[in-house]
């Protein structure tokens, strides 16, 4: 089974600012950042969706939008480092 | 590969990680799906690792005393609602790793649980 998890592994902290520059570039406008005890909340009003940014993890907290989700996941895998 | 010095070596990922000292950066998904079942919300959970079971059967699928349900390493399933209701939110939540079963499984629930 370790074969299955093991396709990348992605390291580093994320740049807040660069990550809503890429949502923003995405299309997703309506974005709100507050700063938290561990790093950032970025916030989607408007997909009612969450990202909790800390610095070595990262929680998209979502409605079952997958087409939403997968779209994070992929702009926030930019963001990062891939070994 | 890894270039230490004039020194080279093919690593696995794993090893990579660990000889240059980098932690990964540790990413997870938490998604709610609304789905109708009529009955108490401890019928719901026993219904969906039933059903859960039978689709992964190359995966661990445990139920734990809280009643949620734990899939693989990282794949917890937790039900809300009221029992007299017959809509119930489902949580699903998965890191990275275990994308392929996380994703699936969001995507069996979505469509329903049988009722049998």
């Amino acid at each position: 089974s370790s074969d299955r998890k093991r396709r990348s592994y992605f390291w580093g902290a994320l740049d807040v600012q660069e990550f809503v520059d890429k949502l923003n570039k995405e299309g997703l406008t309506d974005v709100k950042v507050e700063d938290s005890a561990e790093g950032h909340i970025v916030h989607l009003p408007n997909e009612d969706t969450l990202i909790q940014l800390e610095e070595g993890s990262t929680h998209i907290i979502c409605e079952g939008n997958e087409g939403l989700r997968v779209k994070l996941k992929d702009i926030l895998l930019q963001c990062l480092n891939r070994l | 590969l890894v270039m230490q010095g004039a020194e080279m070596q093919l690593l696995d990922a794993d090893q990579a990680m660990n000889e240059l000292g980098l932690e990964e950066h540790q990413l997870r998904f938490t998604s709610t799906v609304v789905i109708e079942y009529p009955g108490e919300v401890e019928q719901t959970v026993d219904r969906i690792y039933q059903y859960v079971k039978g689709k992964l059967k190359d995966f661990p699928v445990q139920m734990s005393a809280d009643q949620s349900i734990t899939v693989a390493d990282s794949v917890l399933i937790k039900v809300s609602g009221d029992d007299d209701e017959a809509e119930k939110g489902v949580l699903v939540s998965w890191s990275y790793q275990d994308e392929d079963i996380g994703s699936y499984l969001l995507k069996l629930l979505k469509m329903g649980i049988p009722s049998t």
